[in-house]
């Protein structure tokens, strides 16, 4: 399967030059199930934070985007209770060209600015947009208890 | 748009337009009319029992003869039984392979506007879902950054030479080449726009076959250039761009569902495009529907997608199926799950074991399994399960519910009756075209004369679906008003006529087919007749509110 050969091609990829931020590579012997740690971005509520994510790549990978959740709980508006992410490139934005460790890096971004236009969680995105402090607090208070 | 609710109920029927109506629907339908039919033979058939038949005075009054039809309906003789004519709809029928030949046109005479290839203008419809109004208008502000923005040139680009792509957009063939996608070296046929991502032909075919069906432009998978429907077919190696517009096309209808409607029936890839909708609230207000039919002869309603659905219109149409869908469940529940008390009807539903049932609306004590009284019961229990008719002369139910429950049974049989007979007669057509046959080959006739046969089917199915959707309109109907009288009579005639008729299809025989022709157009005709009277006395009792949906 051509998908196996590109997904060991982005693991050693990533172990040579690996992001600063984040970690990603295979649970167990099973290349199609990774698991993947962010680092809270310093200039945001999640900071000192190291949140994990569970990813499933499809077999048709990179044609079809990697499932990707976390498994950390964290308060924001475009993440919800399952762990679900709302993020374009994930879905309909996805391209071949993509890779893992580029969504990776979105995601990030995406803890230090939040989508909050685009919701998956309304009350968060309501309380981010309305009361930034409030939102500010709760999501650290969050990483205190489940990320750290 | 019509002004208002008010003034729609000033416009009944007491103005009498002079022109009478004859239409029920478009002038669409009404290709097919049997002339000359009029023949003494048919009082036989309609004057069994007290029939009414509903006659108009000058003055435009009703009345009602009884027992009396000497001659069919004529078109000529048409009555005008409830104001008011709508205009004849104004549409056409498409596939998504016509719609692209128009759009095309279009480019062609969009070209001098733009001063770019003609591709290229195809790809901004494409963006703007085919909307020329929309295009030009962001053109003529953004020009050529929007040709940056939708990836049909690079910025770079944009000032030179605009026949760049033809000749750098190839497949090429590279001994060793690494695809950054599969991650393979081989020795490929590879593909790149001017933007220089360059990937393996595999990949590139892998990409597009699952864009195809999304409709929207197609990118480098690296950067935001577009791809043209002649890239595509150079990547694809055949032409598969065709396959995009499709897409493209079909997502066109459906976000533009007020002037664009499929064709509902399973299959069927026509598009009616109605060109003008202003006329659809005339049609609304009149309790008309807009049936339209598509080049495969398939007849719905514009409005609701459904069947021809008169005499019933559209909110009829919907609350009656929203009904028979809700019903259908409990319904069945009902009658599975509960059984009447004998003494007051009320719905008893069992939850426990015990046989001994004591009604908790009027106490009456009774054997679950034989319905008979509890009393004797006490000695010799099993002489219950012996088979008792079901045949039952209960008493009039005091809930309202209940009969309004038995109401919606009684009428929602009869259109299921009527839908199961349409489709027999579906099967019956399926025959008529052998039967045509037969009589070609074995009587020497020709085609033509042949055709009373299809002609006839065609009349009777279009009377069985009246005569179904009548019962929608006989359920929402005031029973006690004169004029649902009116109606149920003429339902009466017209489930009669169609019996007749369908009598005289099943006829085997080709020699008795030819020899009893003259019946068949007296009896089509008749049926014709019947239908359209049907649905103008329906039209009547929804223009009146006599007929309405209750909330």
């Amino acid at each position: 399967m051509s998908s196996s050969k590109r997904i060991a091609k982005e693991l050693s990829d990533l172990e040579r030059d690996p992001p600063t931020s984040c970690s990603a590579g295979p649970v167990g012997d099973d290349l199609y199930h990774w698991q993947a740690s962010i680092m809270g971005p310093a200039d945001s509520p999640y900071a000192g934070g190291v949140f994990f994510l569970s990813i499933h790549f499809p077999t048709d990978y990179p044609f079809k985007p990697p499932k990707i959740s976390f498994t950390t709980k964290i308060y924001h508006p475009n993440i919800n209770a399952n762990g679900n992410i709302c993020l374009d490139i994930l879905k309909d934005q996805w391209s071949p060209a993509l890779t893992l460790s580029k969504v990776l890096l979105s995601i990030c971004s995406l803890l230090t600015d939040a989508n909050p236009d685009d919701p998956l969680v309304p009350e968060i995105a309501h309380i981010y947009k309305t009361d930034r402090s409030k939102y500010e607090a709760t999501a650290r208070e969050w990483t205190k208890k489940y990320a750290v | 748009m019509s002004s208002g609710g008010e003034e729609d109920h000033l416009y009944t029927f007491d103005e009498i337009d002079s022109d009478s109506i004859e239409l029920y629907e478009s002038q669409n339908t009404s290709e097919f009319t049997i002339h000359g039919l009029v023949t003494p033979k048919l009082t036989t058939v309609i004057s069994q029992g007290s029939e009414f038949d509903i006659n108009e005075d000058e003055d435009g009054v009703d009345t009602i003869y009884e027992g009396m039809l000497d001659t069919p309906i004529t078109k000529s003789s048409k009555r005008v039984l409830c104001e008011g004519s709508v205009p004849n709809l104004n549409y056409e029928c498409l596939t998504t392979k016509g719609i692209f030949e128009r759009i095309l046109q279009r480019v062609d005479h969009l070209q001098p506007i733009f001063a770019i290839p003609s591709a290229d203008i195809l790809i901004l419809l494409q963006h703007y879902d085919w909307n020329e109004e929309r295009l030009l208008e962001e053109w003529t502000e953004k020009m050529d950054d929007l040709l940056v923005e939708l990836g049909l040139s690079t910025a770079a680009s944009v000032k030179e030479d605009k026949d760049y792509s033809l000749h750098t957009r190839k497949v090429e063939f590279k001994d060793d080449f690494a695809c950054v996608i599969c991650c393979e070296s081989k020795n490929t046929e590879t593909f790149a726009l001017e933007c220089g991502h360059e990937y393996c032909i595999n990949c590139y075919r892998h990409y597009i076959q699952d864009k195809l069906h999304e409709g929207n432009i197609i990118t480098c998978m690296d950067c935001s250039l577009a791809l043209k429907n002649v890239d595509i077919d150079k990547v694809m190696g055949h032409a598969s761009s065709s396959k995009l517009m499709d897409s493209s096309i079909k997502s066109f209808v459906q976000k533009h569902n007020r002037n664009y409607k499929w064709c509902p029936f399973a299959d069927c890839k026509s598009i009616i495009h109605l060109r003008d909708t202003s006329s659809l609230p005339e049609y609304t207000r009149l309790h008309y529907s807009p049936f339209v039919k598509c080049n495969s002869s398939h007849r719905f309603c514009f409005n609701c997608g459904f069947e021809v659905h008169a005499p019933a219109d559209c909110k009829i149409t919907s609350a009656w199926v929203k009904k028979a869908r809700k019903e259908s469940e409990n319904l069945n529940w009902v009658l599975s799950h509960t059984k009447e008390c004998p003494k007051c009807s009320v719905n008893i539903e069992k939850n426990g074991g015990c046989n001994h049932m004591v009604c908790s609306s009027c106490k009456y004590e009774f054997c679950w399994i034989c319905e008979g009284p509890w009393a004797p019961h006490g000695k010799n229990f099993f002489q219950c399960t012996m088979y008792k008719n079901v045949e039952d002369s209960k008493s009039k139910s005091s809930e309202d519910v209940n009969k309004t429950l038995k109401k919606y049974t009684f009428y929602y049989r009869l259109f299921n009756e009527h839908e199961v007979s349409a489709k027999l007669d579906w099967n019956l057509g399926q025959t008529v075209g052998t039967k045509v046959h037969a009589l070609q080959e074995r009587i020497g006739i020709s085609w033509i004369d042949g055709q009373f046969l299809s002609e006839s089917l065609k009349v009777l199915n279009e009377g069985r679906t009246a005569l179904k959707w009548s019962f929608a309109v006989a359920f929402y109907s005031d029973a006690s008003h004169n004029l649902t009288k009116i109606f149920v009579d003429n339902q009466m005639l017209l489930a009669n006529a169609v019996e007749f008729l369908s009598e005289l299809l099943q006829i085997k025989n080709p020699e008795v087919i030819m020899k009893r022709k003259p019946e068949f157009y007296n009896k089509a005709g008749y049926v014709e007749n019947r239908t359209t009277a049907l649905m103008e006395c329906g039209r009547e009792l929804l223009c009146k509110g006599i007929c309405k949906v209750m909330e």
